[in-house]
């Protein structure tokens, strides 16, 4: 599974402001489903449309997680704007998560 | 590439054995965040940095098997077998959750065509149907097969396929699940004895009769009942155990046809080579000539009941469409009409065919004498009629009196249903009006004026219903507006004539010249001498003599468009003698009352002339003797 998430009415959906994410899961994994359903609530809470987001199933592409460096699953890695951040379980540190993404409350 | 599943931990949770495996994965993680995480329960799988491929730790595993054990229920919900066809239909491929000895068996449908096995409820024609299905692949859905199962039982099997395309859209062949039905099938066939129960059917409205295959009458409701008591027609008297089938095939006569059509579309339903026949018929009935819309619908099932008749009284339509059609006929006959007699016989002869009368008469209002005059009718074609008609002839009634007076007096139709009852009017006092018969009297009206009265009579007159009474007065109206427009016609018609004939004593020609004053159009015998004077102008024709000062003081008039009266020129003819002609004009206008040019008539005024000038020389010649004395 890899799925993308954009903001939308906006023409460069990579625009400066963008926060730009990598979600690596495990297909329906208990701890995989609670971290995509944590990250769309953060990002709806505080990031609105102004997001990229590719949720990325490791049993599907194993290699691109090998590629990116990913140890365990699930892992979220903030590509921009930099400094490049990575947090991994299921999100349910919700504070740990926004210091990642750059955002405070 | 999806990577190996290592599998299930057969021990819950919390073990020894799982703590073993927690910790012998730790070994693959270095950061602390991840081990953290690990020990937390947070993380569902480990990537081997190795290979690359997820290592699942057990609760993600079980999770996993939950759910695709979970689909597979669900898809087990949703059908009995699934199976797969090649390009040339044989099954390649026939698995199920049910055991096979209630559908088909693998081993028995491999390599096979699904026509080709033990299928007892399909025809060689419903294979057809479903061969060009394939052929055009199309998605089929619940085709239903019946089959003997191993055990001898009838099952019920549904089956719905789509076709498989490849990368490059290449046909391959078919896929699909089967479900068995024999259950419900069987359900069904348990409620079909109840299905046409009498009390189910009397609850109905509608005359219906239930037929087993060989057209024999099952059951009916007490509507058909009263149906069959009272009308005649096809399907007259039948009864539960009564053949309908052979009623159909031996009506005779009017009912002949109907009859036919009828049993041919009931063995076609019957047949299954049709789920619905329709036939629409007329027949007596106590309110008269009505009509029917019978429909044959085929029962599915497993009982003896094969079609299922029903009859819809669609007179009040079917009357409705005649009547709208009588109408346009009425608008079509009267545009076609060159003269008011022709008018009245068309709208008279379409009107009685219409509606079945015997005959029809015109009786025109005489203004100046002030009754209703006996003017054209028309009848079908029988002595009776004839005599009746002879009769009416030279007819008079003056308003308030007969019939027709009355329908002028009061300007509303009149209906007698039959000469022995109605208007109060005894049938002896009625008969030389009515024929002895039913009558139906109306006005003809033009600007609300009624100008005549039309008197219809038959013993097929009926009691008008609210369309009947808008058609008769659309009639009325469409006629009456077409006489005064026919009689408008004439009238200028023989106007015309006399002014022809008024013009052709007091002129010898009519002529009618353009904006420029050149002859367009020339009626009678024009200028002796020109044979061809159209394109030119009176002063550009050949061997005119100019008038006395020329052609100035006419130009001018004519620039003025002012009309002229005798105006007098010649023609030098051959012999070097004049002819002398006189002309009067009037100026054109078109419509938007711009100039168009002249018309007006001319006398030859030679002998005149001629006589004028003989008598001057006479004169002259007289004087000239006389001398000075004179």
């Amino acid at each position: 599974m890899a799925r993308s998430k954009k903001s939308r009415g906006t023409p460069d959906p990579v625009s400066a402001a963008a926060v730009v994410m990598v979600l690596y899961i495990t297909d329906s994994g208990p701890n995989s489903v609670r971290a995509v359903a944590n990250l769309e609530a953060i990002c709806k809470e505080h990031l609105q449309d102004n997001f990229q987001l590719e949720i990325i199933d490791v049993l599907e592409y194993p290699l691109r997680a090998l590629a990116d460096g990913v140890v365990v699953t699930p892992s979220l890695a903030k590509l921009s704007p930099l400094p490049v951040a990575t947090v991994v379980g299921n999100l349910s540190d919700r504070s740990g998560v926004l210091r990642a993404l750059g955002i405070v409350e | 590439m999806r990577p190996a599943v290592p599998s299930p931990n057969p021990n819950p949770s919390g073990t020894e054995a799982e703590r073993g495996f927690k910790k012998a994965i730790l070994r693959l993680v270095k950061g602390g965040a991840e081990r953290l995480a690990i020990e937390a329960g947070q993380i569902d799988a480990i990537i081997d940095p190795g290979t690359g491929n997820a290592i699942l730790l057990p609760a993600a595993q079980r999770a996993l098997i939950e759910r695709k054990a979970g689909f597979r229920s669900l898809i087990g919900l949703a059908f009995d077998w699934y199976w797969e066809l090649d390009e040339r239909y044989r099954f390649v491929s026939y698995r199920g959750a049910a055991g096979d000895a209630a559908g088909l068996a693998e081993d028995a449908v491999i390599g096979r065509t699904l026509w080709e096995l033990s299928i007892d409820n399909m025809s060689e024609s419903d294979w057809r149907t479903h061969r060009q299905q394939l052929e055009w692949r199309v998605l089929f859905r619940d085709l239903e097969i019946r089959h003997l199962d191993r055990t001898g039982g009838v099952r019920h099997l549904s089956m719905s396929g789509e076709p498989i395309f490849d990368d490059r859209n290449r046909f391959k062949g078919y896929r699909g699940i089967t479900r068995d039905v024999t259950e419900r099938r069987q359900a069904a066939s348990a409620q079909e004895p109840h299905r046409f129960q009498p009390p189910i059917l009397d609850a109905l409205d509608a005359p219906i009769a239930v037929l087993d295959r060989a057209g024999e009458v099952l059951s009916s409701n007490q509507a058909w009942r009263v149906f069959a008591a009272t009308h005649r027609g096809v399907g007259t008297g039948v009864a539960v155990g009564a053949n309908y089938l052979s009623i159909c095939d031996d009506a005779r006569g009017a009912e002949q046809v109907d009859g036919t059509a009828i049993a041919a579309g009931i063995r076609q339903v019957i047949a299954g080579e049709r789920a619905l026949f329709r036939h629409d018929y007329g027949c007596e009935s106590p309110a008269g000539w009505s009509w029917f819309a019978l429909s044959v619908t085929a029962t599915a099932g497993n009982g003896s009941a094969c079609a299922v008749v029903s009859c819809e009284d669609i007179t009040e339509r079917k009357r409705g469409e005649l009547l709208l059609r009588l109408e346009f006929t009425v608008a079509r006959c009267l545009g076609d009409a060159a003269t008011a007699a022709a008018a009245l016989q068309s709208v008279i002869r379409v009107t009685c065919e219409s509606q079945g009368w015997d005959c029809g008469r015109y009786f025109c209002m005489d203004q100046p004498a002030g009754v209703l005059r006996y003017a054209e009718s028309w009848g079908v074609r029988s002595a009776a009629v004839g005599q009746f008609l002879e009769r009416s002839r030279g007819m008079v009634f003056r308003p308030g009196a007969g019939l027709a007076g009355r329908v002028y007096q009061s300007g509303q139709p009149l209906w007698i249903l039959d000469s022995s009852r109605g208007a109060g009017v005894s049938p002896m006092a009625l008969a030389p009006e009515t024929g002895e018969n039913g009558a139906c009297v109306f006005p003809v009206r033009a600007d609300d004026e009624i100008i005549g009265v039309l008197a219809f009579s038959s013993g097929k007159v009926r009691e008008p219903d609210n369309r009947m009474l808008e058609t008769v007065h659309s009639i009325g109206s469409q006629l009456g507006r077409a006489l005064r427009r026919l009689e408008s016609a004439e009238a200028l018609r023989r106007s015309e004539i006399r002014y022809r004939a008024l013009s052709d004593l007091t002129s010898d020609w009519y002529w009618e010249q353009d904006g420029s004053f050149r002859f367009t159009r020339v009626v009678g015998c024009g200028p002796a001498g020109i044979n061809d004077i159209l394109g030119l102008a009176h002063w550009d024709l050949p061997n005119v003599a100019p008038p006395d000062g020329g052609w100035a003081d006419h130009q001018s008039h004519l620039a003025a468009r002012w009309s002229f009266c005798d105006f007098e020129f010649a023609i030098i003819l051959p012999d070097g003698r004049r002819a002398y002609y006189s002309i009067c004009g009037e100026p054109m206008y078109d419509e938007a009352h711009a100039f168009i040019g002249y018309y007006g008539t001319g006398v030859d005024i030679t002998t005149r002339k001629r006589a004028e000038t003989a008598l001057r020389e006479s004169e002259s010649r007289w004087r000239a003797l006389a001398g000075p004395q004179a």
